[in-house]
């Protein structure tokens, strides 16, 4: 055993490879692609469930209480931050020019909420708007 | 003589798929709904009644979300539930209806609902590039093998022993893909002739395109109960008595190609708790999980239907056929409707419970059955789980 060693790579009997794949095609599923199609109409959409009268944001084909097929619904409700954090460094540990805000936005009277670039004084609870309907979205402190 | 004395009685009461096919546009888990929603629908139940979850899938990479039974579970009713993801490569199918077995058996729960999901088509070029990570890295990868290469040498080296001839192995897929013109979830009906499959391509000798199933994208769902619950929703429960699984030598260098032991050990487990002792005279349909067609013909050997070497003379006899003593493969198997892993060997148990419950349509064999087994095969290529069911 070695416990106490160092292993250097260029010592050690290894073989170097790359095994993925090349590519992955993702479908946005049913609900996804209202909800996507709505985006580009500057619309938010989610579903409303038939049985319990939920809505759920973004859009799911389905309520998950109680597992019957939804509708889909524009979401008009006040959107409000959940809560927010503040990135100094990008993944690669480089230093941003300015701190990037992000947050949860949600909407009054639905289940669920948006991850988006925050811009302007942000607040807890406090009332967002829309500014690119976008993947993320990106909203204005109101 | 039965010995699972001790085991709660454990039923199946409702089952679902969704169509078997290529590049589906729902996603994992609206497919995971869709199947769990139909199982929920025949067995009468809703979600509430629901006490635990178990999700089926093989790896990660194909659907490309890792950490995938944690992703399913939304799909599959396990929000705020008790759910487990059992996975065993390609044997993963049958042992959600075993692992869900044993939650309801032990009397951890009454009522579970069971779902195996995958979606082959996101991976590109083709989903065989997530398997380059099965291989030892540093003796095998170095090759750059394929599975299809594996299976072609086990293949060969079935033929080399007993005998067969590749234009008698083609008999499967000739009849499993005729079988499957009566499923309506299928996606590769066919009527095609041996020479059919002896002229497609050839993929890696001795394994021709049509001697494979299909890349496809599926989902599939079974609720399984405790009795008192299976009483209370259906006067026809189909049981399950019997369960097997059993991991071989994980190095498939270190095993013997032309028998699948992996699968004789499994199948004895199943018998033993069924209290089968003639598995060629007591089972009246079966489902044993057939990737390749001459796979059907390695597993009938292993469960002990056929004798060594001899289930190639028992297929040309017609015992196989939809109208024969032993129908094997009604569903029309993988070859025939479609291979998403998971979900194709949990396709094959809900076959034999639509048999058995005598509501599988136009699938239904011709004799009066009583006792089906269906059984899955993988991991890398060692593993294998089994069921038996009556009603
Ligand atoms: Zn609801």
């Amino acid at each position: 055993m070695s416990w106490d060693k160092v292993g250097r790579e260029d010592k050690l009997l290894s073989w170097k490879d790359v095994m993925e794949a090349e590519e992955y095609v993702y479908t946005v599923g049913y609900a996804g692609e209202e909800f996507f199609k709505g985006l580009k109409e500057g619309k938010i959409i989610g579903s409303k469930c038939p049985k319990c009268g939920k809505t759920y944001v973004p859009a799911t084909l389905y309520c998950e209480d109680c597992f019957v097929e939804t509708s889909t619904v524009e979401v008009k409700g006040r959107a409000y931050l959940d809560s927010f954090t503040i990135i100094y460094k990008d993944s690669e540990g480089n230093k941003l020019e300015s701190p990037q805000v992000i947050g949860l936005v949600r909407f009054e009277n639905a289940k669920g909420g948006l991850l988006a670039f925050i811009e302007g004084e942000p607040k807890l609870g406090g009332e967002v708007e829309v500014i690119a309907y976008d993947v993320p979205l990106k909203v204005r402190v109101k | 003589m039965k010995t699972n004395l001790f085991y709660r009685r454990v039923a199946v009461i409702g089952a679902g798929l969704t169509l078997f096919k290529r590049r589906i546009v729902e996603t994992p888990r609206e497919m995971s709904w869709v199947a769990a929603r139909k199982a929920l629908d025949e067995a009468g139940l809703e979600l509430k009644d629901i006490d635990c979850v178990v999700i089926g899938s093989a790896p990660d990479a194909f659907d490309g979300v890792h950490m995938k039974g944690e992703y399913l579970a939304h799909g599959s009713g396990g929000v705020r539930k008790m759910v487990s993801r059992v996975f065993v490569g390609g044997a993963t199918g049958v042992m959600v209806p075993i692992s869900a077995w044993y939650h309801v058996a032990s009397g951890l729960c009454q009522s579970v609902l069971a779902v195996a999901e995958e979606k082959m088509s996101p991976a590109r070029p083709h989903p065989q590039s997530v398997f380059r990570y099965i291989w030892d890295p540093i003796t095998e990868k170095p090759l750059n093998p394929n599975l299809i290469w594996i299976f072609a040498m086990e293949m060969h080296r079935y033929m080399y022993v007993n005998k067969v001839k590749k234009e008698d192995i083609a008999l499967v897929s000739v009849k499993n893909k005729r079988n499957a013109i009566n499923n309506p979830y299928a996606q590769a009906p066919a009527n095609i002739t041996v020479d059919d499959v002896l002229k497609s391509e050839v993929l890696v000798w001795p394994v021709n395109l049509l001697d494979v199933s299909p890349v496809s994208d599926g989902a599939a769902a079974m609720v399984i109960t405790s009795e008192d619950i299976a009483r209370r929703y259906t006067d026809t429960p189909v049981w399950i008595e019997g369960v097997g699984w059993t991991l071989d030598n994980t190095e498939w260098t270190g095993r013997e190609l032309a028998y699948p032991r992996y699968l004789e050990h499994a199948a004895r487990m199943a018998y033993k708790m069924a209290g089968i002792e003639r598995p060629n005279k007591e089972l009246d349909v079966i489902e044993p999980y057939d990737p390749f067609d001459y796979k059907e013909l390695h597993h009938i050997e292993g469960l002990m239907v056929a004798k060594r070497g001899e289930a190639v003379k028992m297929l040309k006899e017609g015992v196989f056929d939809m109208d024969g003593d032993i129908p094997s493969s009604p569903s029309g198997g993988l070859l025939g409707v479609g291979n998403p892993i998971a979900a194709a060997g949990l396709m094959k148990a809900i076959s034999i419970y639509w048999q058995l419950k005598g509501t599988a349509g136009k699938m239904q064999v011709k004799k009066p059955v009583h006792t089906g087994l269906a059984q899955a095969w993988g991991d890398l290529m060692q593993a294998s789980t089994v069921v038996v069911m009556r009603n």
